[in-house]
């Protein structure tokens, strides 16, 4: 017996050690591809953030040689306090954060109350409501783009924070379908108590549902931050003069030259890193946050 | 049974009261949303196809023509390169971005070193605005001194007219919609890949499956709900591209990179041809819903049981 079996062993033995060390070697060979190609997709993604920022320090000549230099000589800081002595840019910082603020808080309160209406309480038409609020989600802003501007100036709203404020804060399909998503997976037994212990709906609301729905209501925040910080359409239609500007359009007309002046490269940079900076930063701190937001959005709120 | 206290019959009033006044309560609870929609969306987008039908520069009488406006945008040259554009723009970024994105992080499940910087890096652009990403490509893409065309001079090749050709400027402007949507899906998919169980994954192993089957026959359909989300949302966005088109090229050269908003902004803004304008984000808004239509379909055999839009 013993003879019989050797001979498999001696078979099988060698085979396996050099699968073993095959396996090893592409091991190897396969992590450090997998590392390449990650450095190689990060820089793609990296560099031209990080070319506005050394730009926005270089000289103009500097900026324009061959070879590039990737640093400047010198840092040129002069380059922002050119932005600022150009442009009013604290007011235009102020009016972002202000109509960020305005619109964001809105988002929260009118979205967290239709979803919980949607997710929680019963009423004829509820899924035909919820499903045609949906639906909205696919109209083109093209669509409405227009006729807001003519609805805007009906209201004797253009070029005031009215326009930039009022229309984006009752809630949208998207953070009404976050929130409703989120809110179905929290145990009804949770409100049945309150509820038989007399509680009205707001206070179940304001109580009991929505300490729960932190995760969900961060996600819509930092959603609607992005969306409203960064929103370059609707300011290019609704506003016009300095006092009412928003860092993304001010950005815009100083770059193309719309403030009569040409500007250089690296004053032009210098004005989109101050332009970003804020939210950066923000990300840089509350990352966390917007990881799970962004993976709470991706399982439709779950 | 115990005979119920007035104490006890007052607690719960309102969830036993009759079923109007509970009715009522939900409507309120939906009424600011409601409003919103009522004035800030159904009122446009229903002025929008009135307007669509009228003649109309946006300051004197409109005057009904019926269908003529879209008569003349069909017979107009210009409708048809900008839609021939958008569809170029949509059909190379959205699969490319897609499985860019997919692959990348099917990369980053990969237990690396370093996740959370790769991670964090990803999500700069994500956090950019379209706009500054527009002035800073449009200095990338410039002949004389950007980064691509100095970096091609070092490969000895030809500086590229990125802006100042009209097919060059389309692939500029697919190039930058793919970098910019790339951060954002890959971290909705890698989120989606990271809750694939482990379990599944180590049988396949076990059963001798390669990495690569392991991908395509257990991850994808796995995740397809993100991924469907991912192609749908790209899709939406990508056919109404305008920020950057308008910075960078503003539609040209010669109507090159001329896309479909942008022309609904320009017919309306610059060209005070606000009918036209209306009819034209009509087609955009039937071809958004159609195309839509036509993914959930098709995905609804391809994609698993746990459907993104399950209610």
């Amino acid at each position: 017996m013993r003879v019989e079996v050797a001979p498999e062993k001696v078979l099988v033995r060698p085979q396996a050690g050099t699968r073993k060390k095959k396996g090893l070697a592409k091991r190897i060979s396969q992590k450090t591809a997998v590392y390449i190609l990650l450095i190689v997709v990060t820089l793609v993604v990296i560099i031209p953030i990080l070319w506005m920022l050394t730009t926005s320090l270089k000289t103009e000549v500097e900026a324009s040689t061959f070879p590039p230099s990737f640093l400047p000589a010198v840092p040129q800081w002069k380059n922002f306090s050119d932005v600022f002595t150009a442009v009013p840019f604290l007011t235009y910082l102020f009016n972002t954060v202000f109509y960020t603020a305005a619109v964001t808080i809105g988002q929260l309160i009118c979205c967290s109350l239709a979803a919980f209406a949607f997710a929680r309480l019963k009423f004829p038409g509820r899924n035909l409501l919820f499903w045609i609020y949906l639906a909205t989600m696919l109209i083109p802003m093209a669509v409405t783009i227009v006729p807001s501007f003519i609805e805007m100036q009906a209201f004797g709203w253009l070029d005031t924070i009215w326009a930039m404020t009022i229309p984006g804060m009752f809630g949208s399909a998207f953070g009404t379908f976050l929130l409703r998503q989120y809110m179905l997976g929290i145990p009804k037994e949770l409100d049945d108590a309150a509820m038989l212990d007399g509680a009205s709906p707001l206070y179940v609301y304001w109580k009991v549902i929505m300490p729960l729905c932190k995760p969900a209501l961060t996600a819509l925040a930092i959603f609607t931050i992005l969306a409203v910080w960064n929103d370059f359409v609707w300011p290019l239609v609704m506003l016009q003069s300095d006092s009412v500007t928003t860092l993304t359009l001010g950005l815009a007309n100083f770059t193309a030259g719309g403030s009569q002046t040409f500007v250089s490269t690296p004053i032009s940079m210098a004005a989109s890193t101050l332009t970003v900076a804020p939210l950066i930063l923000i990300f840089f701190f509350a990352q966390r946050y917007f990881i799970k937001g962004i993976a709470l959005s991706g399982m439709g709120g779950r | 049974m115990a005979a119920i206290t007035p104490q006890e019959a007052k607690r719960g009033r309102f969830w036993q009261q009759k079923s109007t006044k509970r009715t009522v309560a939900a409507y309120l609870f939906i009424a600011p949303s409601f409003i919103g929609v009522l004035v800030f969306l159904a009122f446009p987008v229903f002025f929008a196809l009135y307007m669509s039908l009228q003649h109309w520069d946006g300051i004197t009488t409109p005057s009904f023509i019926g269908l003529g406006n879209f008569v003349s945008l069909f017979q107009d040259h210009i409708f048809w390169i900008t839609l021939r554009n958008t569809l170029i723009y949509s059909v190379v970024t959205v699969p490319i971005g897609t499985l860019f994105s997919l692959g990348v992080a099917q990369l980053l499940n990969q237990r690396v070193i370093g996740l959370k910087f790769f991670r964090t890096a990803m999500l700069v652009p994500v956090v950019t605005s379209a706009l500054a990403v527009a002035v800073i490509w449009k200095w990338i893409y410039d002949y004389n001194n950007g980064l691509i065309n100095d970096g091609l001079s070092i490969f000895h090749i030809a500086p590229l007219p990125w802006l100042s050709d009209p097919m060059w400027a389309l692939i500029a402007v697919c190039i930058l919609g793919v970098w910019m949507g790339f951060g954002l899906n890959t971290i909705l998919l890698l989120a989606a890949i990271q809750n694939v169980p482990d379990t599944l994954m180590e049988a396949a192993r076990i059963d001798g499956a390669t990495g690569w089957r392991r991908f395509w026959r257990i991850v994808v359909p796995l995740i397809s709900p993100t991924v469907l989300l991912v192609t749908v949302t790209s899709f939406t966005a990508s056919f109404q591209v305008f920020t950057t088109v308008y910075y960078l090229t503003n539609g040209g050269p010669d109507y090159g990179t001329s896309m479909l908003t942008l022309l609904v902004y320009q017919r309306a803004f610059a060209q005070n041809r606000f009918g036209e304008a209306a009819a034209l984000s009509y087609i955009m808004f039937a071809i958004i819903f159609l195309v839509t239509l036509i993914q959930m379909r098709v995905s609804r055999k391809t994609v698993n049981a746990a459907s993104e839009f399950e209610s």
